[in-house]
């Protein structure tokens, strides 16, 4: 059994009227990628700033590497590394000067690392903050963040502003940064990031925790969509068939949303009717969303309705 | 102009509590000013001699710039708080305009503003419309304040209309350095610079003897064109063409500037700088040195160079005193029972240096708040930099500053009189005296630090207070206010060396509450969120 890096029971945090989290409940094992998925304005950058001893809640607890985030904030720092969603550099400073400085302020960087990190991500520590592109801000601030030896990875978006390679990029280090045992929890709203970097995830909604798992199990909790193409028509019954959503049915064409226990059932059905082509696609994170948000999705998403 | 109209109901929008504030301030000063003109200068045959003293006494006229006719109380309100006001206003108007250009710039609003079908240069015509707008409401107040009082119609307008033209000159000042610098601070410190720079050189000009070769100089000083047009003295309309021409140049030269340089940056492309950083960056006191030591070496220059030619005014005292014996009595006003005019000047000078330095300090202190604002703070908080290291880091500069200051403006003061009279002995004395009333500076510290700790919504109470005691030391004593109101500034306790004598009690009570005022906000800072 795993220790815990970060364990949060029943966090509240209020900024005036709006409930930011609602009795968040949540756990990131030692050594694991957590995903920490949810739309704009869920509560994820709440959670993370509680997290760093900058917001306080008002009730709830939260233990982060077995400390207090808040009492013993400077101390707890030295082992984690935060990136920001949005960063903001000072415009004087270089991207070196800062990464130097946030190591120095962290306890430490190892500068071997640091160049390693510059010249993967193609960064040119030389340039004043103000000059920099918001991806390029980004990436000073993952440098930075990365070439400290942390035990944790607290990283709120860190892709926002990455262009496809180098969001590959960002990939990789993360799961070099996985099989040397350090924690990750990775904030997003982007599912293709979650899905091919975490071992677990939470979904949050509304300042909630509302589905946490392992990727397999959150599967398992969907349906599965399923395109065939039998021999012959498709008998109208098949409609009916429990465990089968939204089908539409096209002569010989089948199309359909299918429930994990309801699959083998299904496919027995048209195997005896004679497939010719059959196409089944696992669920995206995307769909998962959806099921989860779609209250969001028909309402505006972002801001919070008055608690 | 596309987009013109809605950026223009948009700036006054973000802008009307600002401008609101300083027009009514401003208004009222000039106003309230002729209506105590009885009670401050009294009457018949005394009037007359206190009249004549003043005309002479080169201590008011540095301060106050060149008397015409005193005999109206329009003609006494426009010299004594004219150029004051007028001075104050070009403060509004600069940093009006630096609010709604470069400082929206700086955080990324007008580049939302530019996305939509806006002209290029429609921020900056309606950030200069609107300080210009308000410059205009604060000339028809003063105007029609004084002709309701009575006071002749044509000074009147001359005194409303060269008020609002002065006001105009710095708009355009701003509206250019905030093309030059890239960021609203340093924007900020250009406009402000060329104000005190132009403040000192008007100071001796009108201070020196009339004789002089340097007295011409006031003609070069924008914020002397109002008094200079003589309101209620035989007015010189057309000098009141000077401060418009030079609006529009200034003006024209900003868009100019604006259309050669790249959105977001200043006129210089911004260079590189190194790759790694020096030792003397790496901590939070590192890191708040560099982002401070440009104000803090600007304001140091400044305030010396400005001491340094108010002091040089020191030589042309002593023969005052010989021909106006009554001059003391002014002067008991301006600097507190001096029994020397010298001393009386010194007194004077260091009681608003004081205010300066106090808005010093507060604004090196509010960097604080800025790098929150901006999310820097939660950077350097997410690191193992303790809060209150963090705090200390930038308030232990704006003390240090502010002490170090009071006491070098109070060297340079004496400066002149030790070098020109060999009074080197004046050199301590002087800076003693800086240093004495650097308490009073200490507390409006700590009322930023402890409004910031508790309520950093309420920053800007710490202005307040300021400009109320900058306004107190100014034109307090012709306004005819209650003497607890005059009295009401972080600096009365405090003893006005070398007018009276040094007392270390209140002193060292100041002290204290002023530690006691940081400790107290510090623990508020603890405590609380941290915002961005
Ligand atoms: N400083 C703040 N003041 C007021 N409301 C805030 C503040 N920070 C966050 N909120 C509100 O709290 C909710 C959660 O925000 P946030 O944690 O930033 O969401 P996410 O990071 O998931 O997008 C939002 O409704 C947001 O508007
Ligand atoms: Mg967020």
């Amino acid at each position: 059994m795993n220790m815990t890096a970060i364990e949060i029971r029943d966090l509240t945090k209020t900024f005036g009227p709006v409930k930011a989290l609602d009795n968040l409940t949540m756990d990131v094992a030692e050594g694991e990628v957590h995903g920490f998925l949810g739309p704009n304005g869920a509560g994820k950058s709440t959670t993370i700033r509680v997290l760093l001893g900058l917001l306080r809640q008002d009730s709830g607890t939260a233990r982060l590497l077995g400390g207090d985030p808040w009492k013993d904030a400077p101390a707890l720092h030295r082992r984690l590394a935060y990136v920001p969603g949005d960063v903001n550099l000072w415009p004087n400073l270089t991207g070196g000067e800062v990464i130097d400085l946030l190591g120095r302020l962290r306890g430490g960087l190892d500068p071997v690392r640091r160049d390693a990190l510059l010249e993967r991500f193609d960064l040119d520590p030389r340039k004043k903050g103000s000059t920099y592109s918001k991806g390029n801000r980004q990436k000073v601030a993952l440098v930075a963040a990365l070439s400290s030896d942390v035990e944790l990875l607290l990283l709120d978006e860190p892709t926002a502003g990455l262009d496809p390679l180098m969001e590959a990029e960002f990939r990789d280090v993360i799961h070099a940064e996985r099989t040397k045992g350090r924690t990750v929890l990775l904030s997003s709203h982007i599912l293709s990031e979650v899905e091919h970097l975490c071992d677990r995830v939470s979904i949050i909604r509304q300042g909630r925790i509302v589905e946490s798992g392992t990727l397999a199990e959150l599967r398992h909790l969907t349906r599965t969509a399923v395109t065939a193409e039998l021999a012959q028509p498709v008998p109208a019954e098949i409609a009916s068939l429990p465990g089968l959503h939204d089908v539409t049915i096209d002569g010989r064409r089948l199309d359909a949303q299918v429930d994990d226990t309801a699959l083998g059932d299904l496919l027995g059905r048209l195997s005896a009717l004679g497939v010719r082509t059959l196409t089944s696609a696992p669920p995206t994170l995307e769909e998962l969303f959806l099921r989860h948000y779609d209250d969001d999705i028909r309402e505006p998403a972002g801001e919070r309705e008055p608690a | 102009m596309s987009g013109l109209g809605d950026l223009l109901r948009l700036t006054v929008r973000r802008n009307r509590w600002f401008y609101l504030a300083w027009v009514l301030a401003l208004g009222i000063t000039p106003v309230m000013t002729a209506s105590a003109y009885e009670a401050v200068v009294g009457t018949g045959v005394k009037r007359d001699v206190l009249i004549a003293t003043l005309v002479g006494n080169p201590t008011m006229r540095a301060m106050l710039g060149p008397p015409f006719d005193l005999s109206t109380p329009g003609g006494f309100s426009a010299w004594r708080v004219g150029t004051f006001t007028a001075t104050m206003a070009c403060i509004m108007t600069a940093l009006g305009v630096i609010r709604s250009t470069r400082a929206d710039e700086e955080e990324g609003r007008t580049e939302l503003v530019r996305a939509g079908s806006v002209d290029r240069r429609a921020p900056l015509t309606a950030a200069v419309l609107v300080a210009l707008g308000a410059a205009t409401v604060l000339g028809v107040l003063i105007a029609a304040g004084l002709i309701a009082q009575g006071e002749a119609a044509s000074g009147s307008v001359a005194y409303g209309l060269g008020t609002t033209l002065v006001a105009a000159v710095f708009a355009g000042v701003a509206a250019v350095t905030a093309q030059i610098t890239a960021s609203a601070r340093a924007a900020r410190g250009m406009a402000m610079g060329a104000l005190g720079t132009m403040y000192a050189v008007r100071a001796v000009a009108d201070g020196v003897s009339d004789s002089s070769a340097l007295r011409p100089l006031h003609w070069g000083v924008p914020i002397e064109w109002m008094a200079l047009a003589r309101p209620y003295a035989g007015e010189r309309w057309w000098v009141l063409a000077l401060p418009a021409v030079l609006t529009l140049v200034l003006v024209l030269a900003a868009y100019r500037l604006e259309a050669v340089r790249d959105h977001g940056s200043g006129l210089r492309a911004t260079a590189s700088g190194r790759p790694r950083a020096k030792a003397s960056l790496l901590s939070p006191e590192g890191l708040a040195w560099r982002l401070q030591r440009g104000s803090v070496i600007g304001w140091t220059l400044g305030m010396m160079l400005f001491a340094f030619a108010m002091g040089s005014l020191s030589g042309s005292m002593g023969d005052m005193l010989k021909e106006a014996p009554v001059l003391e009595e002014i002067f008991r006003r301006m600097g507190q029972d001096a029994s020397d005019l010298v001393d009386a000047f010194y007194t004077a000078m260091l009681g608003i240096v004081g205010v300066v330095v106090a808005v010093m300090a507060v604004q090196l202190f509010q960097r604080l708040g800025q790098e929150e604002r901006r999310q820097h703070a939660e950077t350097v908080l997410a690191t193992a930099v303790p809060r209150l290291r963090f705090a200390l880091s930038h308030i232990g500069i704006a003390v240090v500053a502010a002490t170090a200051l009071m006491a070098l403006v109070g060297l340079c003061l004496a400066l002149p009189e030790a070098i020109g009279q060999g009074h080197a002995d004046r050199l301590a004395q002087i800076a003693g005296a800086g240093l004495a009333l650097a308490p009073g500076v200490l507390l409006v510290l700590g009322l930023a630090v402890l409004l910031h700790g508790w309520l950093p919504r309420l920053d800007w109470l710490t202005w307040v207070v300021v400009f109320w005691s900058l306004f107190v030391i100014w034109v307090g004593g012709t306004l005819n206010l209650p003497e607890w109101m005059k009295r009401l500034t972080p600096w009365e306790p405090l003893p006005k060396i070398p007018a009276e004598p040094m007392d270390w009690l209140p002193v060292l009570a100041c002290v204290l509450v002023a530690l006691a005022l940081i400790a107290l906000g510090l623990l508020g800072y603890r405590r609380r969120d941290i915002r961005s």
